[in-house]
């Protein structure tokens, strides 16, 4: 697969990805390896934490829907074929679950409400009309969101590969997939805001409205801090986050001070 | 009659024509009045996803079996698009996603306002709302069959008709989705069916009427239903749609030919 820095090279190939979407990883998941090794509690807690935010996936696409971003049927194809790869992923790590006889559930608890992220709260009726406000260059903010996303995404399955051997092998198949979401977002993110110093706008905005990874908003409490201590709250976690910022930052037009916004909210 | 999620899931594909003989469109291709009406059907698959933005304002998506199928359908519906883009890719018409994407801004204000009335309606019905949009996805999947069905039957040319029958034999999956969940929230909600009853005699059209202009949509309802073949096949669809709780009685499609003057006989 394409390394996300090839985005310079060829642009993504949007018919490509979906001809080669990938479906059940069932085949994939050795259970009777998984249950005989057994799993942490932590590790367990990690992967319902995963779970439950791509099954959110079809949240995260109705707020893009709603917007001008429905309009751009070559983003639309991508996201069709994207959701449909998520729904498999969170198909995989309900497998894993299942070995070492998980609860399934849902995580449930109160959800942290902080100010800072009242709009990521915001129902469809008032993202619809912050998006005709905002109009079709919304498209880059939420590229750019949802580019950081795969990012903070691919940390933590890494992170989930290295405390628990059993499941590096599936970890790195997840980190390949989401390898090219990250190639199509960044090129997509690139090539708009270079474009368009309205997008630049709009995309700042979002991430400092953002709350990480997108969908934690409908995460409980407890279960979001347990994901930033795990994932980016140690020496190798800190180092990530701010690999995640510098990465943000290095796009056209966002700057440090977007950058470091990312970080501060992704280190716990 | 119980809708398999699972089943369905694990057996959702793209729709596959790499196997079909497409230069058979090379000798043998397609009449003009054929590929504008493929045009329109392939038009009104890639923008499905704007149809999945309605049902994502209301809160079924959340139910895990609602959001498994819209996942599948949505990707499904968007293969037809690919697999008819590649017929009249065949007769030199290119469907490409620039296009698509200027049809969708012509949309203007209304489509704007669109998931804003869609969420408020949400809003206020709640969960009765969805009853009706399931009811509605229902009439679309059962005339967008009969139509594919039809095609492959008006047309008779091997290849096409193969790939049609494909097709449609995904919608047949939809179609039973769609039934089984309009049919259990209809049944258990007189309100849920009023709301249905009302939605469906004062607003449904044809599938894509209200993306495509209506040159475009009175052209494929001639070419498909006019005559007592096409009036017959759309009774059928209309006696479908009357089984469902609520909605003895209505003749929406029947109704959507009368309008446009399209000829019984």
């Amino acid at each position: 697969m394409t390394p996300p820095e090839a985005t310079d090279t060829a642009p993504f190939d949007v018919r490509e990805f979906a001809r080669t979407a990938q479906a059940s990883h069932r085949a994939e998941v050795d259970q009777a390896a998984i249950a005989s090794s057994g799993l942490g509690d932590d590790v367990v807690h990690l992967i319902r934490v995963l779970r439950d935010l791509e099954r959110a996936t079809l949240n995260r696409m109705r707020n893009l829907l709603v917007t001008a971003t429905h309009k751009d049927a070559r983003v639309t194809a991508f996201l069709t074929t994207w959701a449909f790869e998520k729904f498999w992923i969170a198909d995989a790590l309900d497998a894993v679950l299942e070995a070492v006889d998980a609860d399934p559930a849902p995580l449930s608890g109160p959800l942290r409400r902080t100010g800072a992220e009242r709009a990521e709260r915001r129902g469809p009726i008032l993202r619809a009309i912050a998006g005709n406000i905002a109009g079709t260059q919304l498209v880059a903010a939420h590229m750019t969101t949802g580019l950081v996303d795969e990012w903070i995404s691919q940390v933590a399955y890494r992170r989930l590969g290295s405390a628990a051997s059993v499941l590096s092998g599936l970890a790195d198949r997840l980190v390949g997939l989401k390898d090219r979401h990250v190639t199509f977002l960044a090129e997509e993110a690139e090539r708009r805001l270079a474009q368009s110093a309205r997008a630049v706008k709009l995309a700042r905005k979002a991430i400092g409205q953002a709350a990480w990874p997108i969908g934690a908003v409908e995460i409980p409490a407890a279960d979001r801090s347990f994901f930033e201590s795990f994932v980016f709250g140690d020496a190798e976690g800190r180092a990530a986050a701010a690999r995640i910022g510098e990465r943000l930052a290095a796009l056209p037009g966002l700057g440090a001070a977007s950058g470091a916004t990312v970080t501060a909210r992704l280190v716990p | 009659m119980a809708f398999d999620i699972d089943k369905y899931t694990a057996n959702s594909d793209a729709v596959a024509w790499g196997d079909l003989d497409f230069d058979t469109f090379d000798t043998d291709p397609l009449p003009p009045e054929s590929l504008r009406t493929l045009r329109y059907m392939c038009d009104i698959e890639y923008h499905t996803v704007c149809y999945l933005r309605d049902l994502l304002t209301t809160p079924s998506h959340k139910e895990p079996e609602v959001g498994a199928f819209m996942t599948m359908w949505n990707r499904e519906e968007f293969w037809h698009g690919e697999a008819l883009a590649a017929v009249l890719a065949k007769h030199g018409i290119t469907v490409d996603f620039d296009q698509l994407k200027a049809t969708r801004l012509k949309l203007g204000w209304k489509d704007r306002l669109d998931p804003i009335k869609q969420s408020v309606m949400g809003g206020l019905v709640g969960n009765d709302f969805v009853a009706v949009h399931m009811a509605w996805g229902a009439a679309n999947e059962w005339s967008a069959n009969a139509a594919y069905l039809r095609m492959a039957e008006l047309e008779g040319h091997p290849v096409l008709a193969e790939l049609l029958k494909r097709i449609a034999r995904q919608e047949t999956r939809h179609v039973a989705f769609y039934a089984s969940q309009a049919r259990d929230r209809l049944k258990d909600s007189k309100k849920a069916q009023k709301l249905a009853r009302f939605a469906l005699s004062r607003f449904w059209g044809p599938v894509g009427s209200g993306v495509q202009d209506d040159a475009e949509v009175t052209h494929v309802m001639n070419h498909l239903f006019g005559g007592a073949e096409g009036r017959k096949l759309v009774r059928d669809v209309d006696s479908h749609i009357a089984k469902l709780p609520g909605l003895e009685g209505l003749t929406i499609v029947e109704d959507s030919l009368e309008k446009r003057g399209v000829a019984a006989a």
